[in-house]
C-alpha cells in the first residue's frame, strides 16, 4: 500500500480518442486500482471489527479505533492526491464519490443509451435504412450517398430560382423595380367605380338600403335576431318599418296599435294618416296562422290588452284604481293612504254608474304620470285587471289608450282628440258656472305650490261635491263620463290647458308626500 | 374618438395581407362577421336625424355579442389636414340584445344592414390598433343574413382605427400611420371618404409573401 510506483508528471497529456498509452502510464491505473482495493480491504476489516464489538458487547479502546481510521483516512487522501494530478486534463463529474452519488455512478458509468433514447435512435435508423436494410452494407453506402446527391442538387436548383426571381422584381437592388407595372385605363376606371361603391357602402351605406316594398320581414329571421325582434300574440311583429317619407314616421308606432284594434270603433281617435297594418300582410300571418275572425281578434285584443293591463307596475295600477275612485267621489279625503274607507263605499254606490264597473281600489299617492292624467281626460273607465266586468267598446278604446306603454306620440294625439271631442260636449251640458270653475282650478293648478295643498285639495272636493249634485240627474253615458272628467278636473288636473300639464306633474307627488299624515 | 382609415384591397390579395398583418401584428387572427345595422332616428325628433350603429358579433360563443356604435364628425380643419388618418368622434359601448328594441321604442328606423364578414387583428403598438379586412355584403332581403351578397365580389375593404382621446389623439394618429406604411406595399390606407385605388405591385408583393421561401422538403 505504501508502494508508489511512480511520480506522475505535471503536464496533461492532448485527449485522444482512446487514452493514450503515456497518460495510461501517467495515470497507472493498475496501482491506483490496486491501491483502491487494498483501502476497501482495510475499510471492511475495520468495520468487521465494529461488529464483533458490538455483538460481543465490549467496548473498544479508543485509541485503536483512532489509528485504524487515521490510517484509512491517509490512505484515501494519498489516492485522490494521485488522481487529481493527472485529472487536468479530463472533466470530472461528479468530482467526488460520496453517498449521494455512490448509487448513480454505475449508471452513468454505462455507455448503453436511455431506453427512450434507443427506441428513438431505433426509429431514426430505420427510417434512414428503410429500402436498404437487406442489401449488404457497401451497397447500403452506395444508396445513402445517392439519396445526398439528390438532395443537394434539388437544394442548388431552389437557390437559383430564388435568385432568379429576385432579379427579376429586384427586390436585391436598392433602388426598387425598375419596371412598374401599369394597368390600362380601363381597369382603372372599374376599380376606381369598385372602390367609390365599396366606400360608401361602408361608411354611408349606400347602395345598401332597400326600397321601401321590400322591408317587410318575409323571411325566418337568423339565429340572433329572433328573440330580439319579439313577434306578438296576433302575429304582428312589433318591428318598425322603415318609412322612405317623413310625414308617417310618427305614425308608425300608432299603425301598430291601430292594426291590433282594427276591429274596434274606436279608429276615429287616432291620426288616420296611414292606414293600418292591413292583417293579411303580416308576414307571419302569411304562412303560419289562419287570420282569425274579426271578432275573434277583437276578443284576443281585449284579452290582451287585459293581460297587459294585468303586468302593468304596481302604481300604474294604483293610479287607475285612483282614477276610479275619484270619479265616484271626490270625498275621499286625500290625506287617507292605502285603505278605501267606508265613506267611499257610499259615495261609489251613490254614484254607480250605467256600467257598474267600477271598483274600489286602494289609493295610490304615486300619481304624477301626465299620461295618466290624460287618461283622466278622456273619461271613460280604466279597469283595474283584477277584478274585471265586462268590456265595452268605450273601455276598449281606452284600454288601446292605455296598452299603448310610453309612447308619447301617441298619447298626445290620443289626448288631444279625446278632449276635443269632450270639451264642446262639456261646455254644452254643464252650467256656465262649471267653466270658470274649471279654468279657476287650472290656474290654481299652476299656483299650487303658493297655497297650502290640503286646503286647496279640500277647497276643490268641496267644489267637486257641488258639482256632482248638479250632474246627479244626468244619466246618459257620455255625460257621465264627462261628470267623471270634471270631478277629475276640480281634482287638480285639468289636463285642457296644456301648460298646466308640467307644473302639474311636478306638484302631485309634493301634494302626495304632504299627505299622508 | 378614435382614430381610423381605410384602404381598399382586392381579393386575390386578402391572403397575403393576412400573413403580413400575422407577422406585424403578432397575435393570433380573429374572425370577424358582424352584422351591422344602422338606424336612423326620424327627423322630428331632433333637429337633424342622428344616426347610430348596432354592431351583432355573430361568431361569440354561445350567445352573439351586441355594440351600440355612435359615429360622429370628423375633424376638421387646417390641423386636420396635416393629419393623414382621419379623427373622430366615436362612442362604443356593448349592450345587451334589446338594444335593437329600445331603439325601435325610441322612433329610431332601420337605415341599412351590412354583414361583414372577414378577420381582424387587435395588438398594441403605441396604440390599441386594430386592423380589419372584411368583405361588406349587403343583403336582398331584410335581415336575410344567409342571402347576403358582397357590394363588390373583387374587392374587400381594410379598416384600421384607433381609439384615442382629445389629450393623446396626436400620438394615436401617429402611431396609426406609422402602422399603415408597413402596410404600403399591399393596400393604400387612407382617410375614409377619399379613395386611393389599388396598389400597383401589389401582386408582387402579394407573390414574395405567398411564396415558401426555399423551406420545403422534396
Amino acid at each position: 500500500m505504501e508502494t508508489t510506483t511512480q511520480q506522475p508528471q505535471g503536464q496533461p497529456p492532448p485527449v485522444a480518442e482512446k487514452l493514450n498509452p503515456e497518460l495510461v502510464q501517467l495515470l497507472n491505473l493498475e496501482s491506483v486500482k490496486t491501491r483502491a482495493d487494498s483501502l476497501f480491504k482495510a475499510i471492511s476489516r475495520i468495520l468487521e471489527d465494529f461488529d464483533a464489538y458490538g455483538r460481543t458487547n465490549t467496548s473498544p479502546k479508543w485509541q485503536d479505533i483512532l489509528g485504524q481510521y487515521s490510517m484509512v483516512n491517509l490512505e484515501l487522501f494519498n489516492i485522490v492526491e494521485e488522481v487529481k494530478k493527472v485529472s487536468k486534463a479530463f472533466v470530472v463529474l461528479p468530482k467526488n464519490v460520496n453517498a449521494e452519488n455512490a448509487q448513480i455512478l454505475p449508471v452513468m458509468l454505462s455507455s448503453k443509451l436511455l431506453p427512450e433514447m434507443e427506441a428513438d435512435d431505433n426509429v431514426k435508423r430505420e427510417q434512414l435504412l428503410q429500402g436498404v436494410q437487406n442489401l449488404p452494407v457497401p451497397m447500403q453506402i452506395e444508396k445513402l450517398k445517392e439519396r445526398i446527391n439528390l438532395i443537394a442538387f434539388a437544394c442548388e436548383s431552389a437557390e437559383k430560382v430564388l435568385a432568379d426571381t429576385r432579379k427579376a422584381y429586384g427586390f436585391g437592388a436598392r433602388q426598387g423595380p425598375s419596371m412598374l407595372p401599369t394597368m390600362d385605363k380601363g381597369q382603372v376606371a372599374k376599380i376606381q367605380e369598385q372602390e367609390s361603391m365599396l366606400r360608401a357602402a361602408v361608411n354611408d351605406g349606400a347602395g345598401t338600403r332597400l326600397p321601401p316594398d321590400q322591408r317587410q320581414i318575409t323571411t325566418a329571421l337568423p339565429p340572433h335576431l329572433v328573440d330580439v325582434l319579439f313577434v306578438n300574440d296576433a302575429g304582428k311583429n312589433a318591428l318598425p318599418v322603415a318609412a322612405n317619407n317623413i310625414n308617417s314616421q310618427g305614425n308608425t308606432m300608432q299603425a301598430q296599435f291601430m292594426g291590433r284594434s282594427a276591429a274596434s270603433p274606436s279608429n276615429a281617435n287616432f291620426d288616420t294618416a296611414r292606414s293600418p297594418l292591413p292583417y293579411s300582410n303580416s308576414p307571419q300571418s302569411a304562412g303560419m296562422l289562419n287570420a282569425p275572425s274579426p271578432q275573434q281578434q277583437q276578443q284576443q285584443l281585449q284579452q290582451q290588452q287585459r293581460s297587459k293591463l294585468m303586468q302593468l307596475p304596481q302604481h300604474q295600477q294604483q293610479l287607475l284604481a285612483q282614477q276610479q275612485q275619484l270619479r265616484q267621489s271626490s270625498m275621499q279625503a286625500l290625506g287617507q293612504s292605502q285603505m278605501p274607507s267606508l265613506h267611499d263605499l257610499q259615495a261609489q254606490q251613490k254614484f254607480q254608474s250605467l256600467h257598474g264597473q267600477q271598483h274600489q281600489m286602494p289609493y295610490s299617492q304615486s300619481m304624477g304620470h301626465q299620461q295618466y292624467q290624460a287618461r283622466q281626460l278622456s273619461g271613460g273607465h280604466i279597469q283595474h285587471g283584477m277584478s274585471q266586468g265586462q268590456l265595452n267598446p268605450a273601455m276598449n278604446r281606452h284600454l288601446n289608450q292605455f296598452s299603448g306603454g310610453a309612447n308619447s306620440a301617441m298619447f298626445t294625439s290620443a289626448q288631444g282628440s279625446p278632449s276635443s271631442q269632450m270639451l264642446p260636449n262639456m261646455s254644452s251640458m254643464q252650467s256656465q258656472t262649471l267653466n270658470p270653475r274649471m279654468q279657476q282650478y287650472g290656474v290654481s293648478g299652476t299656483n299650487a305650490q303658493r297655497g297650502h295643498a290640503s286646503q286647496m285639495l279640500g277647497d276643490q272636493m268641496f267644489n267637486n261635491s257641488g258639482m256632482m249634485q248638479t250632474q246627479q240627474s244626468q244619466q246618459p253615458q257620455q255625460q257621465q263620463q264627462q261628470q267623471q272628467q270634471q270631478q277629475q278636473g276640480g281634482y287638480g288636473n285639468m289636463q285642457t290647458n296644456q301648460q298646466n300639464l308640467q307644473p302639474n306633474m311636478l306638484q302631485n307627488p309634493q301634494q302626495r308626500h304632504q299627505n299622508p299624515q | 374618438m378614435e382614430c381610423v382609415v381605410q384602404g381598399i384591397i382586392e381579393t386575390q390579395h386578402v391572403e397575403a395581407l393576412e400573413i403580413l398583418l400575422q407577422g406585424l401584428c403578432g397575435v393570433q387572427r380573429e374572425r370577424l362577421r358582424v352584422h351591422e345595422l344602422t338606424l336612423k332616428s326620424v327627423p322630428n325628433l331632433g333637429v337633424v336625424s342622428s344616426e347610430v350603429r348596432l354592431l351583432c358579433d355573430l361568431d361569440q360563443q354561445p350567445e352573439p355579442t351586441w355594440t351600440v356604435k355612435h359615429v360622429g364628425g370628423a375633424m376638421r380643419g387646417a390641423g386636420a389636414d396635416q393629419i393623414s388618418v382621419m379623427v373622430r368622434t366615436m362612442i362604443e359601448s356593448k349592450v345587451s340584445k334589446n338594444a335593437l328594441r329600445m331603439f325601435y321604442s325610441l322612433g329610431y328606423k332601420l337605415d341599412h344592414e351590412l354583414l361583414k364578414v372577414g378577420f381582424a387583428f387587435h395588438f398594441q403598438r403605441a396604440a390599441q390598433i386594430s386592423v380589419s379586412v372584411s368583405s361588406v355584403n349587403k343583403m336582398p332581403k331584410i335581415h336575410a343574413i344567409d342571402e347576403a351578397v358582397p357590394v363588390t365580389p373583387g374587392m374587400q375593404i381594410v379598416v384600421v382605427t384607433a381609439p384615442a382621446t382629445p389629450e393623446n389623439y396626436g400620438e394615436v394618429a401617429a402611431a396609426v400611420s406609422s402602422f399603415c406604411e408597413f402596410l404600403a406595399p399591399l393596400v393604400h390606407l387612407s382617410k375614409p371618404f377619399i379613395s386611393t385605388g389599388v396598389v400597383p405591385t401589389a401582386a408582387a408583393a402579394a407573390a414574395s409573401l405567398m411564396s415558401d421561401g426555399g423551406g420545403t422538403t422534396l
